[in-house]
């Protein structure tokens, strides 16, 4: 079944990404999944990297990995706020399992209550979320 | 007086050197035409989190005390984060970046604080070594065209620091961009991020922070709005940020001015080897002068014996 399409706008610090009408709009939030129709409620909440998906109607919805961000909700109208977005094709999972072995060992050298090592589990999961959505991609092809 | 030969030999190395610094300029051109729209592409996102900063803000009461809005006790080490570019032949854009840091870094040591360098660009980075600086960390290979996963593996670098004691403070040094002839050194405090900064507004009538912040704010009741998770939790999330973005706007800023110095640079190497190219040519002229008078003197000089 269709749904009412809302428009949604995805800006990152290079600039907008996505400004179109969707049906629904998949991502995850540090509580969890969410699926975003039509005439939410108001909602502020801060994303977890994952695939985020845009469904544009009937058939395979938009992929992309998204790094943290934040999801703003309101008067019909979702905006994501995110500092790094890719199309699956774009991601190398070669280069993202190298960078993984590199935080490994950062990980292993920083301090386990440090700031360094906090930024460095964060890019962790950043791209663990990353190399998952290129794994999907390369799987199904 | 130099012959004939070796006078056009220095005009054509000249009129080479031209063909470069004309190409040069055209590149830096092209290349600071992209900078400036990518300044402009930041904007909607900057002002988007200002937006949301604030209305998290408003909804938590109070600012929650993250490390990285706390001063430390004292003062001893700062960090100087220098943004310049990894290539040369862009006149003094990289030079009075290194000027000033080192400047400030010798003013600290009069009032006994350490100096803790760091470079974004080769060219600070290769310049500090040179004077014995040797910076903390220098991140290089993106001056034409940083993104924000460079600023974001800076901002953290810097972030980590503070957090962790390395350093009291973070002040920053990049060049302004106001136009294709004219960048400015800016110095900025990145760390401790000031709290008014951030949510500039909140409970008070001002703004203290320039456009970004005036209008959109409209008093009235609020909508009712869900926060998942707590506003206070976002907000801790939501203040790192804001140091990533004002580093890439540094970068972004430091790179057009870069492209401008560049182009205004090779604009006048270009000017001067015209110039250059003139005077040459009325030398050669003269020299071919000389000689032809040097011929007609023999000539006569011959007749006259024959006489």
């Amino acid at each position: 079944m269709a749904h009412t399409p809302f428009q949604v706008e995805i800006l990152t610090p290079e600039g907008s990404v996505f400004d179109d009408k969707v049906e629904m709009v998949s991502t995850r939030t540090t509580v969890g999944e969410i699926g975003i129709l039509a005439n939410h409620t108001p909602l502020l909440a801060m994303l977890e990297p994952t695939e985020l998906r845009l469904y544009v109607g009937e058939g395979e919805p938009l992929r992309f990995a998204q790094s943290e961000g934040y999801l703003q909700v309101g008067g019909n109208h979702a905006m994501l706020l995110v500092a790094e977005i890719h199309r699956p094709e774009e991601l190398d999972a070669g280069a993202l399992r190298e960078r993984l072995s590199e935080l490994d060992r950062e990980l292993a050298s920083a301090e386990p209550d440090s700031e360094r090592h906090q930024l460095a589990l964060g890019e962790q999961r950043r791209t663990q979320a990353f190399l998952r959505v290129a794994e999907r991609t390369s799987g199904t092809r | 007086m130099p012959s004939q030969r070796d006078v056009r030999n220095r005009i054509a190395s000249v009129q080479n050197i031209r063909t470069i610094t004309r190409a040069m300029e055209m590149v830096a051109a092209a290349r600071l035409r992209r900078a400036e729209q990518r300044i402009e592409a930041l904007r909607p996102y900057a002002h988007a989190l200002r937006r949301l900063t604030r209305q998290a803000a408003e909804a938590a009461g109070a600012v929650p005390s993250l490390p990285i809005l706390t001063p430390h006790d004292s003062v001893q080490r700062v960090a100087l984060l220098l943004i310049a570019g990894d290539r040369g032949l862009a006149g003094a854009f990289n030079s009075q970046i290194v000027r000033a840091g080192v400047a400030a870094g010798r003013e600290h040591e009069a009032e006994g604080i350490q100096t803790l360098y760091f470079a974004a660009g080769r060219r600070p980075a290769s310049s500090l070594s040179f004077r014995g600086l040797e910076p903390a960390a220098a991140f290089t290979g993106f001056s034409d065209r940083p993104s924000f996963v460079d600023a974001r593996r800076i901002a953290e670098r810097l972030m980590a620091a503070y957090v962790d004691g390395e350093v009291d403070r973070v002040d920053v040094f990049y060049n302004g961009y106001i136009s294709p002839i004219t960048q400015v050194v800016r110095r900025e405090r990145i760390l401790p991020v000031h709290e008014a900064a951030v949510i500039a507004g909140v409970g008070t009538e001002h703004d203290t922070l320039e456009e970004a912040l005036s209008g959109e704010h409209k008093p009235g009741p609020k909508p009712l709005v869900e926060y998942e998770p707590d506003p206070d939790e976002i907000l801790g999330r939501l203040v790192p940020d804001y140091v990533e973005v004002s580093i890439f706007r540094a970068l972004l800023e430091s790179t057009a001015s870069e492209h401008g110095a560049r182009m205004t640079a090779m604009r006048n190497a270009s000017e001067n080897a015209a110039v250059l190219i003139e005077d040459l040519t009325l030398e050669m002229n003269r020299a071919r002068q000389a000689a032809i008078t040097q011929e007609i003197m023999e000539v006569v000089a011959g007749a006259e014996g024959l006489g």
